[in-house]
C-alpha cells in the first residue's frame, strides 16, 4: 500500500462531530447538544422520522412546513393542506414548536417559471433539483439562519461529511475494531498541486439505503448550506425508518410516499403543461422515412425515449409489427415528434454526453483523489470525516473514472469527464435534455451538470 | 371517547339505522317500477318526504330530495333568472367543475352568470357551500355585527332593484348563531311590496340554509318567512350524503342535475330511498326530543363555562344551545385539537372543511376577531353522545391540555 492509504485515514477519536445513537432514546453528549435546528416536515414519515431522531439527541428543534404549492390543479386538489396537517400532528405530537414559511411566490418564480421555460424551449428539466437548490437549501436555509439556527435539517436520504485537507491522522481505531472503513472512496491518486481548499469542506454523501439516496436531487446546493444540514436519517434504511414511526406512535408511518414533481403530483406532468403552456397540435414522423405516422397535441410534452402516449394509428401490415416506437428527436420549431422503432438509432445510443451549467460540489476545481470515507456501523452512523490525500488533486479539467447517475435511482455509470463531456465506455441510453447527470465518487457526491 | 364536535357529523342512531335496513335488504325496488312492490317503496319514499316536510310545516311535494346541503344550498341559487350574455345555445348548469386552471378560469367566466348586476346577497359569515355558489353569480356579502347577527342596517344597504336572491344561514355552522329570519323576510315583505307599487316585477327570495339548525331550533317556514330552506341530514343523527331543499311557490328552480325527472323534474336520480327513510327518521326523533335536548346541552354548556379556565367565550348571544367556541388567547387551537386528540377528545379549529383547506376561518374573521384570536379558536358541539360525565371529564382534559401547552410555551420564551 502506498502512502495514500494511511494519509486517508483519520482518527474517529478526533472527530469533531461525535457519532450519536441513532434510533435510540439514549441521548449520547454532543458537541451539537441543544443547537437550533429548523427541520423541514413535509407531513411525511421521513421528515418526521428526521424530526424525532432530532428532538431524541437533545437539539433545540423547530418544524417547518415549506409552503411551496397549495394550488389545485383540474382532477386534482392539492394536498398541502393535509401534509402541513400532517407534520404539525408529528410536531405537536414531538413537543417541537412548528411554523409555516410561505416560499410559493419564490417557488412560482424559481422553480415552476425555470421549469416551464425548460419545456418550451424542448428540454426535460428536473424541477426538484432546482427547488432544492433555489428553496430548500437557500431561501429555508436562509430564514433559518436569520433566526438563529446552527443547522437546518430535511428528510433526505443522503450524507454529509467533512474533507479535511493534509490531515493524517487515521482511521485506525475503527479499522482496528475490526469494522471495516468503505474503501470505496479510493480514485487513483493523482499528482498535482495541493488542493486549494480550507481545512474542512463539506462533502455531500450517498445515502446508506442504497434504493434511496436522494443526492442526484441535492448535487446543486450550495457548501455553505451542506455544511449546515443534517440528514438525520440518511444513515437509515427505509423499513428502518417506518418502524421507528412506528414504535414512536406517529400516525403517518404508513403515509403514501409522494410520487414524481411534489406539486404536479398524481395528474403528471402532461396535464400540468396544458394549464400553463400553449400548444398547439403537430405531426408524429418516423424519423427514417419522413412518414407522417399520427398527431400529437404539442411537442413539448414529449421527452426523448418515450414509449407511451404516442397517437399512432396503426396501418395494417405497415406499422402495426408490434414493436413500440419511441420518440428520437423533435423539432420544436415545425412542432414535429420523431418517432423511430429502431431501438439502435444514433439518436437514442451515445458514448458521450455534453453537459452544461457544471456544479463541481466543494471547493475543489478538479476531482481530489478522495482518502476514504470513515464508516462505521457499529453506531449505525458514519463517522462524518473523509481525508484528502497529501498527495493533492489530479490534473485541472479531468475527473478520471467517476460514476455517473443520470436518473435517480438509476444504476452508477463509469465514466470520464473532459471539460464539460462525459465519456463513457459502453454506449448509454441517451438521457433527455434538460436532465441532470450526477457525478460519484464512491461514497461522495461530487457534483453534475445538466444535459444538452 | 369524547366526541364534541357533533357540527360536523353525528352518528346514525340505533332507531335510524333500524328503520333503514330493510330499504337496503328486501324493499330495495326502484320506486318509479311498475309492480306493485316498487309501488309500497314509492308509497314508503313519499310519507318519508311528508315526515321531514311536516317538521318545518311544509308538504311532501315542497321539498327536493338532495345529495346533502350542498347540493340543496346550489340548487337553491338556480332560482336566480340570469341573461345569458356570453355564450350562445343553453346555458351551461352551474360552474364549471374543472375550477382550476387557465383554460378551465375562462371556462369558468363563459358560465357565469350575469358579472355586472349583484342579483345575490349572502351573509358574509356563510358556509362555502353558499358563499362560494354566490359568488359564481357574482354575489356581495353583507356584514355581521361582531355578535354574529346580521347588520340589518348593511341588508337594507345592500338590496336594489336587481336583488333576487338573499341567502342567510338559519345558524352559523362555526358559531352557532342564529340568524334573525322572521325579521329578514319582514323587511323583504316591505321591499316586494315597494316593488310591486313601482311596478317592477323583479323577484326576491329569502333562502336560508338550516342545517346546522333542524334538530336545535322550532323551524316553521312560514314563521321564517323563507322561500327556500335547506336541510340536512348528517347534522342530525341522519345518514350522511342527503338533505332537502324546501321550495316555496314563489321559487322558480332549474334542475342542476338531469336525467329522469325525479323530485319534480328538479333532481333526477333514482330516490335514495333508504336514506331518505333514515332522515325522516331523525327528524321525527329530533322534533320528539328537542325540548329536552335543548335544555340538556344548554346545561351542559354551563358546566363547560363554569370548570374550562383561561378562555374567552366567543359566542356570547344569540347561539344554538350545543355550541361553545372559546379562545385561548397567545394558543395555537390546531395544537390543542392535536394534544386533545391524543387524549382521545375530538373537537375542532372551525368547520371542517375550511380547517382541511389551511384557510383562516372567514368567520370569526367576519366578527372580529384578530388573527391570534382566530388563531387560539376552538369550537365544541354537544350531542347525543355525550352525557354529563364526559362533559366533567372533557373540562378537565381541556384544561389540563391548555396548560401543558402553555408551559412549553413559557419554555420557548
Amino acid at each position: 500500500m502506498n502512502d495514500n492509504s494511511s494519509a486517508g485515514v483519520t482518527d474517529l477519536e478526533g472527530v469533531p462531530h461525535r457519532i450519536y445513537e441513532v434510533g435510540e432514546e439514549k441521548v449520547r453528549q454532543d458537541p451539537r447538544h441543544n443547537k437550533k435546528v429548523f427541520v423541514g416536515m413535509s407531513g411525511g414519515v421521513d421528515s418526521s422520522v428526521s424530526a424525532l431522531l432530532l428532538v431524541q439527541q437533545g437539539y433545540d428543534v423547530t418544524g417547518v412546513y415549506m409552503k411551496n404549492w397549495s394550488r389545485d390543479l383540474p382532477g386534482m386538489k392539492c394536498p398541502w393542506a393535509e401534509d402541513l396537517a400532517d407534520a404539525k400532528r408529528v410536531a405537536v405530537k414531538l413537543g417541537i414548536p412548528f411554523e409555516v414559511w410561505d416560499f410559493e411566490k419564490d417557488y412560482r418564480e424559481k422553480v415552476v417559471e425555470y421549469m416551464l421555460r425548460e419545456f418550451k424551449a424542448g428540454n426535460t428539466p428536473n424541477p426538484d433539483i432546482m427547488c432544492n437548490q433555489e428553496i430548500k437549501f437557500k431561501l429555508f436555509y436562509e430564514k433559518a439562519m436569520e433566526r438563529g439556527a446552527d443547522f437546518i435539517a430535511t428528510g433526505h436520504y443522503a450524507g454529509t461529511g467533512v474533507a479535511e485537507n493534509g490531515r493524517s491522522k487515521g482511521l485506525r481505531s475503527a479499522a482496528a475494531r475490526g469494522r471495516a472503513p468503505a474503501a470505496r472512496g479510493d480514485g487513483p491518486a493523482g499528482r498535482g498541486p495541493r488542493a486549494t481548499v480550507s481545512d474542512r469542506t463539506p462533502v455531500l454523501l450517498r445515502a446508506v439505503d442504497e434504493n434511496k439516496d436522494q443526492t442526484y436531487f441535492l448535487y446543486r446546493i450550495s457548501d455553505e448550506a451542506l455544511a449546515h444540514t443534517i440528514f438525520p436519517i440518511g444513515e437509515m434504511m427505509k423499513p428502518d425508518v417506518k418502524k421507528l414511526a412506528e414504535k414512536h406512535g406517529l400516525h403517518n408511518a404508513h403515509k403514501k410516499e409522494s410520487m414524481g414533481v411534489c406539486f404536479v403530483g398524481e395528474v403528471g406532468m402532461k396535464d400540468f403543461l396544458k394549464e400553463y403552456i400553449d400548444t398547439r397540435p403537430g405531426e408524429i414522423r418516423e424519423i427514417e422515412t419522413e412518414k407522417v405516422l399520427g398527431f400529437h397535441e404539442g411537442a413539448v410534452f414529449y421527452t426523448v425515449g418515450q414509449r407511451h402516449g404516442l397517437y399512432i394509428s396503426g396501418v395494417k401490415g405497415e406499422i402495426n409489427d408490434g414493436l413500440p416506437y419511441y420518440v428520437v428527436s423533435k423539432d420544436l420549431k415545425k412542432n414535429i415528434v420523431y418517432v423511430s422503432k429502431n431501438l439502435n438509432d444514433k439518436h437514442i445510443w451515445t458514448k458521450e454526453l455534453k453537459l452544461r451549467d457544471i456544479v463541481m460540489r466543494t471547493k475543489f476545481e478538479a476531482c481530489p483523489a478522495w482518502g476514504r470515507v470513515a464508516r462505521s456501523r457499529r453506531h449505525g452512523a458514519r463517522a462524518l470525516i473523509l481525508a484528502l490525500p497529501r498527495s493533492g488533486i489530479p490534473q485541472a479539467g479531468t475527473l478520471p473514472q467517476i460514476l455517473v447517475r443520470l436518473r435517480h435511482r438509476a444504476p452508477l455509470i463509469p465514466a470520464k469527464l473532459v471539460d464539460d463531456t462525459l465519456y463513457f465506455e459502453q454506449e448509454i441510453k441517451r438521457p433527455a435534455a434538460g436532465q441532470s447527470a450526477v457525478f460519484y465518487d464512491g461514497e461522495v457526491c461530487l457534483g453534475g451538470g445538466i444535459i444538452l | 371517547m369524547i366526541y364534541l364536535d357533533h357540527a360536523a357529523a353525528t352518528p346514525v342512531s340505533d332507531k335510524v339505522f333500524e328503520a333503514m335496513k330493510p330499504y337496503f335488504l328486501h324493499d330495495f325496488f326502484n320506486p318509479s317500477a311498475a309492480y306493485l312492490p316498487a309501488k309500497k317503496v314509492a308509497a314508503d319514499y313519499e310519507t318519508a318526504k311528508g315526515v321531514i316536510a311536516h317538521a318545518i310545516g311544509a308538504k311532501a311535494s315542497d321539498l327536493v330530495i338532495t345529495a346533502g346541503a350542498t347540493e340543496a344550498n346550489n340548487l337553491a341559487f338556480s332560482a336566480i333568472v340570469t341573461e345569458d350574455i356570453f355564450c350562445s345555445g343553453p346555458r351551461p348548469a352551474g360552474p364549471s367543475p374543472r375550477a382550476a386552471g387557465a383554460n378551465s378560469r375562462a371556462a369558468a367566466l363563459r358560465n357565469a352568470p350575469s358579472q355586472n348586476i349583484s342579483s345575490v346577497l349572502y351573509l358574509e359569515t356563510e358556509h362555502d357551500s353558499v358563499r362560494k355558489v354566490a359568488e359564481q353569480y357574482g354575489g356581495e356579502a353583507v356584514k355581521v355585527l361582531p355578535s354574529g347577527v346580521i347588520d340589518l342596517d348593511d341588508l337594507k344597504a345592500k338590496i336594489t332593484d336587481e336583488t333576487q336572491l338573499i341567502s342567510v344561514s338559519l345558524a352559523n355552522n362555526e358559531l352557532g348563531t342564529i340568524q334573525p329570519l322572521a325579521e329578514i323576510s319582514g323587511i323583504i315583505r316591505e321591499i316586494k311590496i315597494d316593488r310591486l307599487r313601482r311596478g317592477i316585477k323583479t323577484q326576491l327570495l329569502l333562502h336560508s340554509d338550516a342545517s346546522q339548525a333542524l334538530n336545535l331550533l322550532d323551524i316553521n317556514v312560514a314563521r321564517l318567512g323563507v322561500d327556500l330552506l335547506t336541510l340536512n341530514s348528517a347534522k342530525v343523527y341522519g345518514p350522511k350524503g342527503v338533505g332537502a331543499l324546501y321550495v316555496s311557490h314563489d321559487a322558480r328552480l332549474k334542475p342542476v342535475i338531469y336525467g329522469g325527472g325525479q323530485e319534480n323534474g328538479l333532481r333526477s336520480g333514482t330516490e335514495n330511498v333508504p336514506s331518505v327513510i333514515g332522515f325522516a327518521k331523525a327528524v321525527e326523533l329530533a322534533k320528539e326530543h328537542l325540548n329536552g335536548n335543548r335544555k340538556k346541552y344548554a346545561s351542559w354548556r354551563k358546566i363547560l363555562l363554569a370548570e374550562l379556565q383561561g378562555y374567552e367565550l366567543i359566542n356570547k348571544k344569540r347561539s344554538l344551545d350545543n355550541f361553545v367556541v372559546l379562545c385561548y388567547n397567545g394558543m395555537d387551537a390546531e395544537r390543542l385539537v392535536f394534544l386533545l386528540e391524543e387524549k382521545g377528545v375530538y373537537v375542532s379549529t372551525g368547520a371542517a372543511c375550511a380547517a382541511s383547506k389551511g384557510v383562516k376561518s372567514h368567520v370569526l374573521k367576519a366578527i372580529g376577531l384578530s388573527d391570534a384570536e382566530i388563531a387560539g379558536s376552538l369550537r365544541l358541539t354537544l350531542g347525543e353522545t355525550n352525557d354529563e360525565a364526559q362533559i366533567h371529564e372533557a373540562a378537565r382534559i381541556i384544561n389540563k391540555v391548555v396548560t401543558q401547552e402553555k408551559e412549553r410555551l413559557d419554555n420557548e420564551r
